[in-house]
């Protein structure tokens, strides 16, 4: 096991006392460094913003016309 | 008298109220499909008969002595069993819940009650609404009606199936990731995920609460018009279900899409299309451009972000829900069920709030590039041939079997991050006799365009009104 996947599972364990519950957990734990790679992929593309309501600011703004 | 069950909700509704027929002849029609196919097919897996049938006189007596009836009086219905109902079994499809019953309904259960429906079973589901195929460890497998080793889709498994199979006129179903499109889809029916707020999600069993959509799989894009008016609007039991007018989405259902504009994308949703997928895209927007519609080939923007972020809200809502049951008693899931959930728990905080906080930006971004060009968008609901049970149980399959199961909902997750409004349709059958589904989207509360789209293209074919083998079989 690699060190990603070993960490991944310490954390869950440590944090939530959850243990992989079998194989497939296993690589889908591993799956989460496309999660990261994803993520990195994105930085500096979106700007932040920090309106908590923004998502339903968006639902009305963007919505089909009456 | 089972040919009876193979009728439109609509024209369900329609002729009890007319007094041509009664809600207890429904019944038993729904029925008569129901004893000779679900030992096959596995659609039901609870059902309340004499409570039912009482609850069909009573409509026909209401009918008799001309009572006013709501659009869905004395429509027999059963729901994915997921929608409380007070003292009713509610199993939400996993042993961790056999002998729940819970102390409140749901409003959308209260909404159709109090249009006149009633309902006779409960349906087999995803464990906890979590797989796109219809795999249940705790009450068995849900099985294709077309082609009974094929998925069904999920993970509203059994509202697929039971529409399909003439168990059921209308099921709910709730759309996480395409939980309602993909059984659509699968099952040869027509399965509506509103906009994201759009209908009540109280005394509904939450998955995500940042994804969860409830909606109707029925026979016809005019069935689905029907329930939606009435289950949709604000409530005050849902604070987050929106105050936005409810439209007259039946009305508006004209066959006329002179003007319409359609957008086939470019990118992404026929990434790895087998043909016959693609075959039937394009047979379906010939009759879409006969109806009058324009189409336009149109490259989506933002989809890395929405797959990146969307990818991660579902499984970090869904991991404290899960928490205490993923630490005492994890073999009580199906292994791909915990499987699936295990990872939400390391995905970091500050992702999650990221992957939110962006949803209201990448949504208007998205919206402006794609909605000034485009009315609505048209892409397969399932990019693939549906694969069998068989080929996507994680639970018993070799290593990379969740990359062919994950696959299946690849074309209807976008929309669920992004909150827009979404229908399946049947569109053909792939050469395993198994449907094909496509699907529109639109804006958000855009349901009357899409209905609006679906309704025009179910006029000119016949697809929705095709019976599955299994029903002839059994005859």
């Amino acid at each position: 096991m690699g060190a990603f996947e070993t960490s991944v599972e310490a954390t869950i364990a440590r944090w939530f006392g959850i243990k992989p519950p079998n194989k497939p957990a296993k690589r889908l734990a591993a799956d989460l460094a496309a999660t990261v790679a994803a993520f990195e992929a994105l930085r500096g593309t979106i700007l932040f913003e920090d309106e908590p309501s923004s998502f339903e600011a968006a639902l009305q703004a963007t919505k089909e016309p009456g | 008298m089972a040919r009876l069950a193979d009728i439109s909700l609509i024209q369900a509704a329609d002729m009890v109220r007319t007094g041509e027929v009664t809600s207890l002849e429904l019944l038993h029609a729904c029925w008569a499909n129901l004893d000779a196919v679900n030992p096959r097919v596995n659609a039901v897996i609870w059902e309340e008969r004499e409570q039912a049938e009482a609850a069909a006189r009573a409509a026909d007596d209401a009918v008799r002595d001309k009572q006013p009836v709501g659009p869905l009086h004395g429509v027999p219905m059963a729901h994915k069993d997921m929608y409380y109902q007070a003292g009713k079994l509610s199993t939400c499809g996993s042993a961790l819940r056999k002998d729940f019953r819970p102390t409140t309904t749901a409003t959308v259960i209260e909404r159709l009650s109090a249009a006149g429906a009633y309902t006779f079973a409960g349906l087999n589901m995803a464990e906890f609404a979590q797989n796109p195929t219809g795999h249940n460890k705790t009450f068995g497998d849900c099985h294709n009606p077309w082609n009974l080793p094929y998925v069904t889709g999920g993970s509203s498994s059994g509202s697929g199936a039971s529409v399909a199979a003439r168990f059921n006129y209308m099921a709910l179903g709730s759309d996480t990731g395409g939980s309602i499109r993909l059984p659509a889809s699968a099952c040869g029916v027509t399965g509506l995920k509103p906009t994201q707020t759009r209908v009540s999600r109280y005394g509904v069993m939450p998955l995500s609460f940042s994804h969860d959509n409830v909606g109707p799989l029925a026979r016809t894009a005019r069935d689905c018009a029907r329930v939606l008016g009435v289950i949709a609007g604000h409530d005050p039991l849902d604070p987050t279900s929106a105050r936005e007018p409810v439209g007259q989405y039946e009305k508006a259902m004209d066959g006329d899409l002179r003007g319409q504009r359609i957008g086939v994308p470019t990118n992404v949703f026929f990434d790895g299309a087998d043909e016959p997928i693609v075959a039937a895209m394009e047979a379906a927007l010939a009759v879409l451009e006969g109806r009058g519609a324009t189409v336009t080939r149109i490259g989506l923007p933002l989809m890395d972000a929405v797959a990146a972020y969307g990818g991660i809200v579902s499984r970090v809502e869904a991991a404290p829900i899960h928490a205490e049951w993923m630490r005492s008693d994890p073999q009580a899931y199906g292994a791909h069920i915990s499987a699936r959930m295990y990872p939400g728990y390391a995905i970091p905080a500050a992702y999650y709030v990221e992957a939110l906080s962006r949803r209201g930006p990448v949504l208007k971004a998205f919206a402006a590039e794609v909605f000034s060009r485009v009315d609505v968008l048209v892409t397969p609901t399932i990019r693939t041939c549906l694969p069998t049970l068989a080929e996507t149980d994680i639970d018993h399959g070799p290593p990379g079997t969740e990359h062919k199961f994950m696959a299946l909902s690849a074309n209807t997750r976008p929309f669920n991050y992004l909150s827009l409004p979404a229908i399946s349709v049947p569109c053909g059958f792939d050469p395993n006799g198994c449907p094909i589904g496509l699907q529109i989207a639109g804006r958000p509360f855009g349901e009357g365009r899409i209905l609006k789209v679906a309704g025009a293209y179910q006029s000119d074919t016949r697809w929705h009104w095709e019976r599955p083998p299994v029903l002839n079989a059994s005859e």
